[in-house]
């Protein structure tokens, strides 16, 4: 786990210095002088070789000092931080929203196959995944917000200003942003209770008239969650990836957009902070998901 | 079941819940880039300016809203040999942490500009200065090294800004200044909250109490909140395929106005084939700057012939010096060696979007007379390093791109052999260097039309046309300039009408 967090690190930091841009005068723009650049650049340690700047990066990241923002001039660390106070919540929210439609859809999908709620059903996660994200959200801003007027275009006031007020201002994005996702969950409920519903123990509960309900929800699903939350471990790290654009859409500060306004900016310190911290989260949720595999199925546990 | 559904109740409440309604003393502002600091003295980015010049910091002399020097923070200064000057300060104007301030402060402000330890960006601008003496309080006089025909104008450009001595370690993050607002929040990434200063030495003003600034960078989103009513300006960054739309609708007012934005051709003449003279004006040729105008912007904005802009007191409109003519265009060609035209890429950022659409709209127009031109999307950063190359690149690695110049006296540029356009006529520096050093107004107004002549006929760039003001606001907001003489949102006179 370690040694992949290092790698990446070591990865992200080569890739950002090898780019064409230079830092000093992205910040200062066109109309500064060749010596005003240079004295930037000298005074963001960017003129030093580049094993000395990854090896003083690396020593400081580890005890949580991930540096400063060239951009903002504050710690990366508190950037990073106050940017996940939106997109966490965010990417929560899509996942719960695309569970809660998800799984019911798949459901109801799998259990009236071949008839027409099983089309119908099929018809509509088509459209979730032909459907890109951004246009979702400019059609959901359109209608919702300047056409009924029941919500914000965008932006997001903090929590300070009171949680449901912050909430409302994320419904949209997590719409925008599950939909796609939820789509391709619904599908895989419905092919994994499918193949459930088709082995040997279903039929023997059948037949010693177990009710339907029962034979669904507490035989076949619990056995189809495993394929099911294989996908949805790896939707969450979607989740938080395909952010980035909703945030720009619905122009939410969250950690999307700061990425992708440092890489823009080369703000260094910044980038190589984000993918840090993106990959430290991935690496967590993968081993939350092998974990809840083992409470799943008595037959994955671990030592 | 009950539980559910008062839950569902809940929920629905907390989320129909009404916002706050807006003050009648607030104003929220759409601009599209986040300014990287709020330092006016180390960073001569616009959005900085937009956000802080005239607001919170303020200068010895103002260019006003019809682009003239007023006084400012000076009431008057006089020269006589314009050499020597002498500022007269306004008494009793205090910064925002009480403190009057006085001639010390000036100075601290000019030698440090002047200090090359101080990163100041314009710093070629003021190390012309000699001397700046105190001689009381409210008396300061400014001694240069040679005679500077915009001495003024460098006095109340952004980087000139007077602040508190004490203040100097936080004017990256909370600057401080004489202004009419000061800093209260910076919410990185998404806005920046401005609150009137209650003792701003204008009385009555500024008309506001707060003002929100806040960064939406997609021009799609920033007409969706204004039409949702969450953003009450759009300062910057609105494109202008909205305007039309947004003329229509009764609750909104379009300011449409002039800018000091040239959006500029570049050609590199350092390389074969625009080296050649008579390759660069059979482009200039090629061009219907009319039809790129109305491409490109939708038909706002003016076309210009040289890098001075309409709002410039010595402009001379030479935009058809050398006029659309594809014929003449093809001749130039034939004669130059390319009777059959040549290849070319043009490289140019998306983040400036009107790059992009007006390179679409020439390399048609060039394709007509041989020149057959692809474009290249680059990213902002690479264009800095490939096009605009300062030190450590060498030459600069482009064939053709597009830009807007938006400083306000920068015909310079051109006289400049090392800028990325690597046009290197001494005619023409000797020009500058002395327009630079004439101080009698109607001598310099004539280096200037000669100026600009000899740019429309040496054609060392293409002058397409001037960037237009485009701000948008709810029916209402009175005070806002229509015209840009220099880089600014000043939010002063800013008000809601009654």
């Amino acid at each position: 786990m370690l040694l992949t967090l290092l790698f990446v690190s070591l990865l992200v930091f080569v890739v950002v210095r090898v780019l064409p841009g230079d830092p000093a005068l992205i910040m200062l723009g066109i109309e500064a002088s060749p010596d005003a650049v240079a004295r930037m650049r000298e005074a963001l340690g960017l003129d030093r070789p580049v094993p000395v700047q990854y090896a003083e990066w690396a020593s400081r990241a580890v005890l949580g000092d991930l540096g400063r923002s060239i951009q903002y001039d504050v710690p990366v660390a508190g950037l990073i931080a106050s940017r996940l106070s939106v997109t966490l919540p965010l990417t929560i929210m899509a996942a719960a929203l695309m569970v809660m439609a998800a799984i019911p859809l798949g459901v109801f999908a799998a259990t009236r196959h071949r008839r027409w709620g099983d089309y119908a059903a099929m018809t509509l996660s088509q459209l979730g995944i032909a459907v890109p994200g951004f246009w979702a959200g400019l059609l959901l801003i359109l209608l919702f917000s300047v056409k009924l007027g029941w919500f914000q275009a965008g932006g997001f006031d903090g929590w300070g200003q009171g949680v449901g007020r912050a909430l409302k201002s994320l419904l949209l994005p997590a719409i925008a942003l599950g939909l796609f996702q939820f789509a391709v969950l619904a599908r895989t409920t419905r092919s994994a209770l499918l193949e459930v519903l088709r082995e040997e123990y279903v039929k023997t509960a059948r037949a010693k008239g177990v009710a339907e309900r029962a034979v669904i929800f507490r035989h076949a699903l619990k056995n189809a969650m495993i394929p099911i939350l294989t996908v949805a471990g790896v939707q969450l790290g979607q989740l938080m990836a395909g952010s980035i654009i909703l945030e720009s859409v619905f122009y939410l500060p969250g950690l999307g957009r700061l990425a992708l306004g440092a890489i823009s900016a080369r703000d260094l310190p910044v980038v190589q902070g984000v993918v840090l911290s993106v990959a430290s989260a991935i690496v967590v949720i993968n081993a939350a998901v092998d974990i809840l595999y083992g409470m799943l199925d008595p037959r994955i546990r671990y030592e | 079941m009950r539980m559910l559904r008062d839950l569902g109740l809940a929920l629905l409440a907390l989320l129909l819940g009404a916002a706050p309604a807006a003050a009648q003393g607030a104003l929220t502002v759409q601009v599209s880039t986040e300014p990287p600091g709020l330092d006016l003295t180390t960073n001569p980015s616009s959005t900085i300016a937009g956000v802080i010049f005239y607001n919170v910091q303020e200068a010895l002399v103002k260019v006003d809203r019809h682009g003239k020097l007023v006084p400012w923070l000076a009431e008057r200064w006089y020269t006589t040999d314009s050499k020597n000057y002498t500022f007269f300060l306004r008494r009793g104007i205090r910064f925002h942490n009480g403190r009057e301030m006085k001639a010390a402060d000036v100075k601290f402000a000019l030698d440090r500009a002047v200090n090359p330890e101080t990163k100041h960006p314009y710093r070629v601008q003021y190390e012309n200065i000699q001397d700046v003496i105190v001689k009381d309080d409210y008396t300061i006089s400014v001694t240069l090294k040679r005679v500077q025909a915009n001495f003024l104008w460098t006095v109340a450009r952004q980087g000139s800004v007077i602040y508190p001595r004490e203040a100097v370690g936080t004017l990256k993050t909370q600057p401080m200044g004489t202004g009419p607002f000061t800093v209260a929040d910076w919410v990185r990434g998404d806005r920046i909250v401005l609150v009137k200063n209650k003792d701003y030495w204008q009385k009555g003003l500024p008309r506001l109490d707060k003002v929100t600034y806040r960064f939406i960078p997609d021009p799609n989103s920033a007409v969706a909140a204004l039409k949702s009513g969450d953003i009450d300006v759009s300062a910057f960054g609105l494109g202008p395929e909205s305007v039309d739309e947004l003329k229509k609708d009764g609750r909104f007012q379009v300011i449409l106005g002039d800018t000091t934005n040239d959006v500029t051709l570049s050609m590199n003449n350092s390389k074969k084939p625009y080296s050649d003279k008579r390759v660069r004006l059979a482009i200039t040729h090629a061009i219907n700057k009319e039809e790129v105008l109305k491409g490109s912007m939708f038909g706002h904005g003016k076309i210009l012939g040289s890098n001075v802009d309409p709002l410039n007191p010595y402009y001379a409109d030479v935009s058809r010096r050398v006029p659309y003519d594809p014929a003449k265009a093809k001749k130039l060609l034939a004669d130059a060696g390319y009777p059959n035209g040549f290849e070319a890429t043009f490289k140019v950022a998306p983040q400036y979007y009107y790059t992009v659409r007006s390179a679409e709209v020439v390399i048609n127009q060039l394709a007509k007379v041989g020149i057959r031109a692809k474009i290249q999307q680059i990213e902002w950063g690479q264009w800095l390093a490939q096009v605009f190359c300062l030190k450590p690149c060498e030459n600069p690695d482009y064939d053709m791109s597009i830009i807007g110049h938006a400083e306000a006296w920068d015909v310079g540029n051109f006289a400049n052999p090392k800028y990325y356009f690597r046009w290197d006529n001494a005619d023409f520096q000797k020009l500058f260097r002395e327009s630079e050093v004439t101080v009698d107004d109607k001598k310099r107004w004539e280096l200037y039309v000669r100026m600009q002549q000899m740019l429309a006929d040496e054609a060392p760039a293409v002058w397409l046309y001037m960037h237009p003001r485009l701000v948008v606001t709810k029916k209402g907001v009175a005070g806002i300039w229509k015209d840009l003489p220099v880089p600014s949102l000043d939010l002063s006179e800013v008000g809601w009408q009654k």
